[in-house]
């Protein structure tokens, strides 16, 4: 890489990694609930369909042309899911992204009843059709902010998995459910990820797992104990077989979600010092971000340019 | 074999009758019941039920007697003459009760009532009254006196409130059911503590328990049975959370049912229960009925009517519907409505019983996302009055006014008022309990709030004699760290006078020191007592009389040994 070609600043735009995106924010904003079904209706049998929901959940008003769609055809399982995650957006900016016991009660009130409603709405839509994935993953969202418990959230991600044995998306959620932060356990938690791992077809997502799980345990130790986490040599072991099972496999396609699962590990083999794994990481993102992983390590913006640099000048 | 219900009248009591071979059934049937009584009087019917039985004796034939909520029975078994003596028995001592038995029966029913568990969901539906009293204590028995009971008995088991069911080969000679007359009770009332459905509320250590009041009728009672399926398939086949999954389906007798839904949970998968529970019921309320699910119960209740004593088996609910005022159906009614049965009447039922649906869900955990309001455990009123602050620095305060009482503090109450105060629990100690008929309470304990005896006077004066309850001496005051959470939800059990129990407190790291080490103590010193019991024997140089007594003195050390730690297991728990 020359010096003289100062590199792109980052993108954290979802849509310039995922056109699609834009499209369904922009059918959501017209209320083209038509094209949006449809859409839906034509994507391949296994697609996680979580993004269709989650892009719809982040149009600001969305909720009232919804409620409105809800109101008139409570069936439409499609409608209630979209809406739910609207809700638990607008629960979830209303919580802020602080840690349970810093949420002011007044906010939690809000954030909790954003999450019942869409629970409730959720609650009917897995009765209606319990093959609906984007719901079931929406209902490890609710569970885990209205604080269901350990075993509830399980039973939900296995009632997901006897339909969608490896949905990224789902299991995601619930391995920020099993870390203690929600609950649960680091055995459990990195358990979790590489069973997901193991099982999942080759070139599928489901390796930045176990990347996630360990930036988890990285980011709750204290700041002095986080050096001594990743020098463990079974950490680096697990990562590189992670890698290589999912985004650096040659049967991997970019499905939606490569972006931060590419930049987790990029992130943690540039914490670790391996530059040369991580720049490869790098290379494959090009000046693609996303929030998650980079605002664990600072500013993101400053922390993708910090760590892309160091990956780059060595690797 | 027939399959009609015969309608016919046996000494102007309504019988009905059906054709049956082998030892003949019989019972007589009154609309009177616990749903009748008050609070203060609660108990009563059951006293009459077990009176009347008395000089039955011991008859070798099979008899009984129930006490239901709206209804008494009285059932036997046996010869003709056997059943003749019995009913013709049974009806003379309901006019001639043999009063001298009143207060040995009082002690049998406190000793019958402290095996006897009863569920708290009718006491958060319709409150400390009517229908809700079945959750109470039989709190009458101590201070109804020997009128009260003549005059319910007068009152209640007449000619008028009776109906006779006899299943054999005919009606036998000889009946002579000579029974006082008044007038046919209605219904008891059907009174509401829940301002709103479907509701729950947290308490006991168990799985989910739901009940639901919906329309009378067979398509209740199907989607009762297919929601058992349900659950068992979710709860125990699938995910393997519960070992029960069960549902009852009993009619009220004034037109509705009620469905009872109950699944049992491991401790740690309390939470999971209850999840599978609430999607369960979601899955029945939009309407997902599995046709092998409708087919396979519909059978089953067939098979029941077809069978040769379809129309004997009917006859004690039957009768029970002649005094409601409500239509009898034979087997082959039954049976046509049965076949009519669609799944969209599943549904319908489905969505009638998730409209009123109350819940029970393990303490600590809320049903308030799934869409459930949580019942009243507040009063939305408080009363103005002298204040008495707890002198247990816990921030409670008592308010007592001229119409009642208010527990305060976190700028909540509970609130009983004297009018509806559906009895006041009197300790000798001076300790009094207010029971609203809302089912909440207030504890109104003199020394904790440092009320002086004129005010505890005025309360004592301000509720109707009728409604207190004389309880014995009890063993522990309640502290008042724990009063408020014991107070502000309905209690049944709590502290009346040693018949409720005590929860076990959790065992400290000192207990269980001493547990391991009284333990082994015990452990060991009893296989020495083994020993000398087993081969002290043939030792020559004992004689059996030393042997006896040495072996007697050391397994009465081993039981010292192991006192404390036995204590100490019964008394605690581990956390």
């Amino acid at each position: 890489m020359s010096a003289a070609t100062p590199l792109p600043p980052p993108d954290f735009e979802v849509a310039s990694a995922y056109p699609e995106a834009r499209w369904l924010r922009q059918a959501a904003a017209a209320h083209d609930w038509r094209a949006i079904r449809e859409y839906a209706h034509r994507l391949p049998q296994d697609t996680d369909r979580t993004f269709v929901a989650t892009s719809v959940g982040d149009v600001p008003g969305v909720e009232h042309p919804l409620r409105e769609l809800v109101a008139a055809a409570p069936d439409d399982v499609l409608a209630a899911t979209l809406l739910a995650a609207r809700e638990v957006n607008l629960g979830w900016e209303a919580r802020t992204a602080s840690r349970a016991e810093r949420v002011s009660r007044e906010r939690f009130t809000v954030f909790q009843e954003h999450l019942r409603r869409a629970e409730q709405l959720l609650i009917r839509v897995t009765a209606l059709d319990p093959a609906q994935d984007a719901a079931w993953s929406e209902r490890l969202n609710t569970a885990r902010g209205l604080q269901l418990g350990q075993n509830e959230a399980r039973r939900r991600y296995d009632r997901l998995a006897a339909y969608r044995p490896h949905h990224f998306t789902g299991q995601a959620r619930l391995l920020q459910q099993l870390c203690p932060k929600w609950g649960g356990n680091w055995e459990a938690a990195h358990g979790f990820a590489l069973e997901c791992m193991r099982a999942a077809p080759a070139g599928a997502l489901n390796g930045g797992l176990v990347a996630e799980a360990h930036l988890e345990h990285w980011a709750d130790l204290a700041k002095d104990r986080r050096p001594e986490y990743l020098r463990q040599s079974y950490v680096h072991r697990e990562l590189v077989e992670a890698a290589e099972r999912s985004v650096l496999h040659p049967e991997f396609r970019r499905p939606f979600g490569w972006v931060t699962v590419q930049g987790t590990f990029a992130a943690l083999f540039g914490l670790i010092g391996d530059q040369e794994r991580a720049a490869a990481h790098f290379r494959a993102l090009g000046n693609l971000a996303s929030s998650y992983p980079w605002s664990y390590l600072g500013d993101p913006a400053d922390a993708f340019v910090t760590y892309r640099a160091a990956a780059l000048a060595r690797g | 074999m027939s399959q009609v219900i015969h309608h016919t009248q046996v000494d102007g009591i309504p019988a009905l009758f059906a054709h049956t071979t082998g030892p003949m059934l019989a019972g007589l049937v009154f609309r009177v019941g616990m749903a009748d009584e008050t609070l203060g009087q609660a108990g009563i019917t059951h006293l009459v039920e077990h009176l009347a039985l008395h000089r039955q004796g011991l008859a070798d034939y099979h008899f009984n007697g129930t006490t239901k909520a709206a209804f008494t029975h009285f059932h036997v078994k046996g010869t003709d003459q056997e059943i003749v003596a019995y009913l013709n028995g049974v009806c003379a001592s309901l006019t001639d009760l043999p009063m001298d038995r009143l207060e040995t029966e009082k002690e049998i029913l406190r000793t019958e009532e402290a095996g006897r568990s009863t569920g708290q969901l009718p006491l958060w539906r319709y409150g400390a009254q009517g229908y809700g009293l079945v959750s109470y204590p039989e709190w009458g028995l101590t201070q109804l006196r020997p009128q009260d009971v003549l005059h319910w008995a007068e009152r209640s088991f007449t000619r008028e409130n009776a109906v006779l069911w006899i299943a054999g080969e005919g009606i036998p000679a000889g009946l002579s059911l000579k029974l006082a007359s008044s007038a046919r009770h209605p219904m008891p009332p059907v009174t509401s503590a829940l301002p709103a459905a479907p509701a729950y509320f947290s308490g006991g250590k168990g799985g989910v328990l739901l009940d639901s009041v919906v329309r009378e009728g067979v398509a209740a009672q199907l989607y009762a049975a297919v929601l058992e399926r349900e659950l068992f398939r979710s709860l125990r086949q699938e995910s393997g959370f519960s070992y029960t999954a069960a549902t009852d389906c009993e009619a009220r007798g004034d037109g509705f049912a009620v469905i009872t839904a109950f699944a049992d949970a491991l401790p740690d998968k309390q939470d999971a229960v209850l999840g599978g529970f609430v999607d369960v019921l979601a899955k029945l309320q939009v309407g997902r009925f599995e046709q092998a699910d409708l087919d396979a119960v519909r059978a089953r209740a067939d098979e029941a009517l077809i069978a040769p004593h379809a129309a004997a088996q009917l006859l004690s609910s039957a009768a029970e519907k002649v005094l409601a005022g409500r239509p009898v159906y034979g087997p082959q009614e039954l049976r046509a409505e049965l076949w009519a049965v669609t799944p969209t009447d599943l549904h319908a039922v489905a969505l009638e019983a998730s409209g009123t649906a109350l819940m029970q869900v393990p303490a600590g955990h809320r049903a308030d996302w799934a869409g459930y309001a949580p019942a009243p455990t507040r009063s939305s009123y408080t009363v103005t009055g002298r204040r008495f602050a707890s002198a247990g620095n816990d921030g409670t305060s008592l308010l007592i006014g001229a119409e009642g009482v208010s527990l305060t503090g976190d700028g909540e109450s509970v609130t009983v008022l004297y009018r509806a105060c559906a009895a006041k629990l009197t300790w000798p100690d001076g300790g009094r309990r207010l029971v609203g008929n809302d089912g909440l309470t207030v504890d109104v304990e003199p020394g904790f709030y440092g009320i002086d005896p004129q005010t505890m006077a005025t309360i004592d004066a301000a509720v109707h004699p009728s409604a207190t309850v004389w309880l014995p001496p009890r063993q522990h005051q309640p502290r008042p760290a724990s009063e408020r959470k014991a107070t502000a939800a309905p209690t049944t059990t709590a502290t009346t006078g040693g018949q409720g129990e005590n929860p076990p407190t959790r065992r400290t790291g000192g207990q269980t020191a001493v547990l391991i080490v009284f333990g082994l103590a015990a452990g060991l010193w009893s296989c020495m007592a083994l020993l000398l019991t087993l081969f002290g024997a043939t030792d020559p140089q004992t004689t059996t009389g030393e042997w006896i007594a040495m072996s007697l003195f050391f397994w009465v050390v081993a039981a010292l040994l192991a006192w404390p730690a036995i204590r100490i297991l019964r008394r605690t728990r581990r956390t």
